[in-house]
């Protein structure tokens, strides 16, 4: 049973002075947001503190909150790049997530490669990629492109292809970090469809979104993070 | 420590679950790396006989069959792990991309550049064989622990990747510290000048350095058909040292990467 299960996660981890030749360098290299506490030589960064949610079967969760409020960080702790420091997280299905679309992409790689490692990467075989393909390519509309280096490909044009190979690997559980301000108002709807499908295929999505009205036209539960914590989390339309 | 030890296993367990991804990754980067050139991965043997000519011809103390062959084995083991510790101090700063937007664990990326510098070296093998051949060398049984002392190599090889990986993160100025270490090492290790029992700084220079064992392994038997049992001893032992300290920075540090790069 596909199921999301967050118990007062927290990630808390120390910036640590880099060693280096150099003279010290005052600002602090964090890769996510939160509140930065202690001083000097010992500063601790508090990305999530507390975080505690149910996800169950067919839930689209919302996730919203300021810049640096902890969304992305929580995307990347249920997809288990990062690893939390304190609570319990049970995430049970198979995730795929999408990022800022320069992440986890072979820029030098054409997009019918990038297609190949993404699948490899979630863990499909090489076959079951191959049946896919065509229909990959098809849903991100990018035609002869497809054999052109990623690193060619507009930021929209990256983003479909991105959340056509998401979708049509049919994850279980899919996190979406913004990625749908790309793309034009047709393909948008087309992703929105897409969404509803794997929703009802009892699956899980969460999105973070700046977006309210994209928020409240595709999520049935909203949950909202203020520095690293819960401000509220609560359902937003018929189940 | 036993966290850090299924820490370090469910990270090479879910590298193994995945090889299929820095397979296909290794393979295109050799491709990508001479995608314009006319003449591809050749490049990479012609690197090699380039090397190798210049050693064999200019530092040669007289031209011979055997310094050709001493020198062509010792380069094809050099290289390698030149290219293996070169290329792992910037290995996870190269991969943040994958790093911060995939669930991968690190071991993929250690064996994706790994296996990079084992196809690389299959070229030099090439180029080995060729000069070999020329010099006219005997073939014999010995050249099984040759082999023997590839596979230490290569098991080795892993390893040190992930540890130099980890200390390029942790201490980013050690990628120009070791680049400049790896080109005084290639001077300093018996590359293309011979040890004969001298003491001094050749004599330090010989039995201090790490590398002159790895190349022993490889290289004596196929010069004179002899083994050296201290250089397989050291390097074995050697090899279970770096694995243990890379399995316990694995476990302990593992998911700390895609905090800092």
């Amino acid at each position: 049973m596909v199921s999301i299960s967050a118990h007062d996660l927290r990630l808390v981890y120390e910036v640590r002075e880099r060693l280096s030749l150099r003279p010290r360098d005052k600002r602090v290299e964090q890769q996510t947001g939160g509140t930065i506490s202690g001083s000097g030589n010992r500063r601790f960064v508090t990305a999530l503190d507390g975080v505690s949610f149910e996800l169950k079967a067919g839930d689209r969760l919302g996730l919203v909150g300021a810049n640096g409020a902890g969304k992305t960080t929580l995307l990347k702790v249920l997809y288990g790049i990062y690893e939390p420091t304190g609570g319990a997280l049970a995430v049970a299905g198979r995730v795929d997530a999408l990022f800022n679309i320069d992440l986890g992409f072979r820029a030098e790689a054409t997009g019918r490669r990038n297609i190949l490692l993404r699948g490899l990467i979630n863990g499909w075989s090489e076959a079951e990629i191959a049946e896919k393909t065509d229909e990959i390519i098809a849903f991100s509309e990018l035609g002869e492109f497809i054999d052109m280096p990623f690193k060619s490909y507009s930021q929209g044009m990256g983003a479909r292809l991105a959340f056509a190979i998401a979708t049509t690997l049919e994850p279980q559980i899919l996190l979406m970090d913004e990625w749908i301000g790309a793309g034009d108002a047709a393909f948008q709807a087309k992703a929105t469809r897409r969404m509803d499908e794997l929703a009802e295929k009892a699956g899980i999505i969460i999105l973070a979104s700046h977006q309210p009205d994209l928020i409240a036209r595709t999520c049935n539960k909203l949950l909202e993070l203020e520095h690293g914590r819960v401000k509220r989390f609560e359902g937003i339309g018929p189940s | 420590m036993h966290r850090i030890l299924a820490n370090a296993w469910a990270d090479m367990a879910a590298g193994y679950a995945r090889r299929r991804v820095w397979i296909t990754l290794a393979t295109e980067d050799i491709g990508d790396q001479h995608r314009r050139t006319t003449l591809g991965p050749l490049w990479l043997l012609i690197n090699y006989f380039a090397f190798a000519a210049t050693f064999i011809f200019v530092f040669a103390p007289a031209p011979s069959a055997q310094f050709a062959i001493y020198v062509a084995t010792g380069l094809l083991v050099w290289n390698y792990m030149n290219d293996s510790i070169s290329q792992a101090v910037t290995l996870f700063e190269r991969e943040q991309s994958f790093i911060r937007g995939t669930n991968l664990p690190l071991s993929a990326y250690v064996m994706r550049v790994t296996l990079q510098n084992v196809i690389r070296g299959l070229y030099a093998v090439f180029g080995c064989a060729v000069i070999l051949v020329f010099a006219q060398v005997n073939i014999t049984p010995a050249w099984l622990w040759a082999g023997l002392g590839l596979v230490i190599i290569l098991v080795c090889s892993p390893a040190v990747v992930a540890l130099f990986g980890f200390l390029g993160v942790f201490f980013p100025d050690s990628q120009f510290i070791v680049t400049n270490l790896m080109r005084v090492a290639m001077f300093a290790t018996p590359l293309f000048w011979t040890h004969e029992g001298e003491g001094g700084l050749r004599g330090a220079l010989y039995y201090w350095n790490p590398f002159t064992y790895f190349l022993d392994m490889v290289r004596q038997p196929i010069v004179d058909g002899t083994v050296h049992w201290s250089s397989f001893a050291f390097s074995i032992v050697f090899t279970l040292v770096v694995w243990a300290l890379a399995v316990l920075m694995l476990g302990a540090y593992r998911k700390k990467v895609a905090l800092i790069v």
